[in-house]
């Protein structure tokens, strides 16, 4: 028994498996100011950031912030079909409502359930008063652009958005996935609720291996699809959005969200200051060893560009195996020069 | 596998290291010093003496007056009773003067009557009253007597440097009975004792020296005697010597009663008194002894003596010492284990009522509440209130249900119902409310595995905080509080895996 333990200890250990104690005393706290906490616990505030880094983010429709405004709330949603409502503090995508049709008065959420205005009011009261927030501090309710999913993810995704995390430290991409809604999840894009998380290889941009609720899997739960083998476009174009977000939060350690909208393309949703470590199970590959190559530089690239490239060629070192293009079907072809 | 984990700690290590250090540094030195005990069985002997007068009565009102060992004696006594059964009994208290006991009685009968007088000594170095003599004047010795003492008195002077040492020699010389000066002064008689006789030869050196009668505390004895012992003055500190061989130092044990007079009675109206001392060796819990004769007390300002507190802070403190373990059983739960909990400390708060309530009186009262209060929250939910006032809500039902409870098992006849007023309510409420959120937003699975996370992280810290040694390690040591927060720190700077995080990276430990 205790030599089993002990076994995967030194098999996690050899594999450069970050752990959690790891994670917060050697990186979070060590380059994660906490001055800079605010800039990304709050998304108002890393939204204003990134518009005014010429970022692209989705538009902001209206806040409410005290109970008393909330009277005004249809009309802040008046001539608003689909919308998504979330607090501005919330943590781990909680307390996030996806309103994707109005139909007889009535306000559809994503999963094909109808709320009443006085519903949604309650939901955004709840907000305010800091439930899902971190200590039960008071909240902001944020309403904002719903984000339509790129079809090319349509095969792969249980209604909802898939994001694309990727993990940047000092400024250098490390790691990359691509979570995936389920039923299981909601259709939301959250690990902890059951959404699907994969793996996606930095140098090609090219999905491989998947997770759910830390369990290795390689075809979608509720599809049946392949899960690797997925190429996702604009690939370094995401990859340099997400090196600028993490510039523009001063976080040398941070998980950068980011979805793909058919229309306008990559938008940055959020910063998190402390992200998870299932990234790792994603992509079948311990973390450590990538974050000491890095933190061992003491001259690092500062042009994006120089970057990306420095992500790409620790990738390529690093990954035994690169991920092939799926043959023929649900791989979609680089739409840029690449 | 430590060292790659803590490698890099020196700073945090030597300042835990540093704490540790002080922490059980004063822990021993109050256990071994100043024998606080370090379990609260541990035994220590305790000596019983026992004082019989016993006499005959004539039929009137007799008095017997006995004199009590001196304050000095008794600062290493624990307890002592009177027994007297029908006689009037007043204990006189004089300033520096011994205490004396007055027994009396209207009509004595003509029988054999009894006082007992029993005092607990504990096993200790021999306490002798500290006061400073005048130096005594030269006796006039008759001849052959004085010439006799002159020499021995010379040849001992000669031979020594001070007056330990005089004292020493002249008893040396004094025990050769071969000598002839010595044959000289031991065939004279008339003085009580050979202590006496060596007292008075010592005067001619102009030595102040005074008798002590007390009782050895080696073996158990039966009708005994006091016995005298001679203890000589160097200017500075008394110190007994074996009369008898010259030997400095006093018999085991022994315990003074009175100086220069073994008389320790005096009575009226009554025949054929008779004193008789009698020691039995018993075992008593050393904590006893600790607070009888305040020994943590001695070891101030280095360490802490709680017992010296009043009753009630000392019960605060009691349950007070025992959270900073539990603190740390929840931190070693959460980043070595990685068990999830909702809040921070409410755990351990839970362990506490559990203290009171018992384990398995705890288990149930707490779920029944937090089912019954989840259920209860849940349709509140329909009434969408605003955040507080919903608190509030939780928090009145909350109350009703202890409430509740506490009614009905007083009914049943249930005791153990009663003690559900332990519970914090205010925890248990925020507890409630944040299991309402977890189950709509992760659902029953989360909530079920955080509940059971705080309930083991909860009784894991109840087994710690109920363990009556560390209890009392923690009540009479309360310096070991800076071990635990060493231990507190290391935890801090620990960044293994936790042992979840084994099980939730499996499939990355078999990849490879």
């Amino acid at each position: 028994m205790a030599s089993n333990w002990l076994g995967r200890w030194s098999a996690l250990r050899r594999g450069g498996v970050l752990g959690i104690n790891a994670r917060n005393r050697n990186f979070v706290m060590r380059y994660n100011p906490r001055s800079k906490y605010p800039l990304v616990d709050d998304k108002l505030t890393t939204k204003r950031l990134a518009i005014e880094a010429g970022l692209a983010v989705p538009e902001l429709y209206g806040v409410v912030r005290f109970q008393g405004e909330l009277t005004h709330l249809d009309r802040l949603l008046n001539g608003r079909d689909s919308f998504v409502i979330k607090p501005a503090h919330g943590s781990g995508g909680d307390g996030v409502l996806v309103i994707t049709d109005r139909r007889r008065g009535l306000f559809v959420k994503g999963d094909g359930r109808a709320l009443t205005l006085r519903e949604i009011e309650y939901f955004v009261s709840n907000i305010l008063s800091g439930v899902h927030s971190l200590g039960g501090i008071p909240d902001a309710a944020m309403i904002e652009y719903r984000v339509r999913p790129s079809r090319l993810f349509e095969s792969i995704s249980y209604r909802g958005v898939p994001d694309i995390r990727l993990l940047i430290f000092r400024g250098i991409p490390v790691m990359a996935m691509v979570r995936l809604p389920t039923r299981a999840s909601d259709g939301k894009a959250n690990l902890h609720q059951g959404a699907v998380g994969v793996g996606i290889a930095l140098a090609t941009g090219i999905t491989h291996h998947g997770v759910v609720r830390d369990a290795k899997i390689d075809d979608h739960p509720d599809f049946g699809t392949p899960l690797t083998g997925h190429l996702i476009p604009d690939w370094e174009a995401l990859l340099a959005v997400g090196a600028r977000c993490a510039d523009l939060t001063g976080l040398g350690y941070c998980g950068v969200d980011l979805v793909i909208d058919e229309d306008l393309g990559p938008m940055m949703l959020e910063v998190n200051a402390r992200p998870g470590l299932a990234i790792q199970i994603a992509n079948q590959y311990g973390l450590e060893q990538r974050l000491r190559g890095i933190e061992a530089m003491t001259q690092l690239p500062r042009d994006i560009r120089e970057r990306i490239a420095l992500a790409e060629e620790l990738d390529a070192a690093s990954q035994p195996a690169p991920a092939a293009l799926l043959p023929g079907g649900a791989g979609v072809a680089p739409r840029h020069e690449r | 596998m430590a060292a790659p984990v803590f490698a890099r700690l020196s700073p945090l290590a030597i300042i835990a290291l540093l704490l540790a250090g002080l922490g059980l540094g004063v822990t021993l030195l109050k256990a071994v010093r100043d024998q606080v005990p370090l379990l609260p069985e541990l035994t220590t002997s305790v000596w019983t003496v026992e004082a019989r007068i016993g006499f005959e009565g004539t039929g009137g009102s007799s008095k017997v007056e006995f004199l009590l060992p001196p304050p000095v004696s008794m600062t290493r006594a624990i307890d002592e009773h009177f027994v007297s059964r029908g006689y009037g009994l007043s204990i006189l208290e004089a300033d520096g003067r011994p205490r004396k006991a007055t027994w009396t009685l209207r009509r004595t009968p003509r029988s054999q009557q009894g006082l007992y007088y029993q005092v607990k000594v504990v096993d200790d170095e021999v306490a002798t009253l500290a006061s400073v003599p005048p130096f005594p004047p030269v006796p006039d010795y008759q001849e052959p007597l004085g010439s006799a003492i002159q020499s021995v008195l010379s040849r001992a002077r000669a031979q020594s440097a001070d007056v330990f040492s005089f004292t020493e020699q002249t008893l040396l010389i004094l025990a050769d009975g071969d000598d002839e000066n010595v044959k000289v002064i031991r065939n004279q008689d008339g003085r009580p004792s050979w202590e006496h006789r060596v007292a008075e030869i010592l005067a001619g050196a102009r030595i102040p020296t005074r008798i002590a009668y007390g009782l050895p505390l080696d073996r158990p004895q039966v009708d005994a005697r006091l016995i005298p012992w001679l203890e000589v003055h160097n200017g500075e500190s008394w110190q007994g010597y074996d009369a008898a061989t010259g030997t400095p130092g006093y018999p085991p044990g022994f315990f003074i009663w009175r100086y220069d007079s073994p008389d320790l009675l005096s009575a009226r109206g009554v025949r054929n008194v008779q004193l008789g001392f009698s020691t039995t060796q018993t075992r008593v819990p050393q904590m006893d002894v600790t607070e009888l004769t305040g020994a943590a007390f001695r070891t101030q300002p280095l360490g802490l003596d709680l017992t010296r507190l009043p009753v009630s802070v000392q019960n605060l403190y009691q349950v007070a010492l025992m959270l900073p373990l539990g603190a740390l059983v929840v931190a070693f739960m959460r980043v070595v284990v990685g068990v999830p909990t909702f809040g921070t400390f409410m755990p351990i708060l839970i362990a506490l009522a559990f203290r009171e309530t018992q384990l398995a009186w705890g288990l149930a009262l707490f779920l029944t509440l937090v089912l019954v209060g989840l259920s209860l929250r849940l349709m509140l939910t329909q009434l969408r209130l605003l955040l507080v006032p919903r608190l509030a809500a939780i928090l009145v039902v909350v109350v009703c249900l202890m409430l509740a409870i506490t009614v009905l098992s007083d009914r049943l006849g249930l005791e153990q119902g009663l003690s559900i007023a332990l519970f914090p309510m205010v925890i248990l409420t925020m507890t409630i409310e944040r299991m309402s959120i977890v189950w709509d937003e992760r659902g029953f699975g989360a909530t079920f595995k955080e509940t059971l996370g705080s309930l083991v992280v909860a009784i894991c810290g109840y087994f710690v905080m109920k363990e009556p040694h560390l209890s009392h390690l923690m009540f009479y040591f309360p310096e070991l509080l800076l071990v635990v927060l060493a231990v507190t720190l290391m935890l801090g700077a620990y960044s293994g895996y936790r042992l979840t995080e084994l099980v939730r990276f499996s499939a990355l430990a078999r990849a490879r």
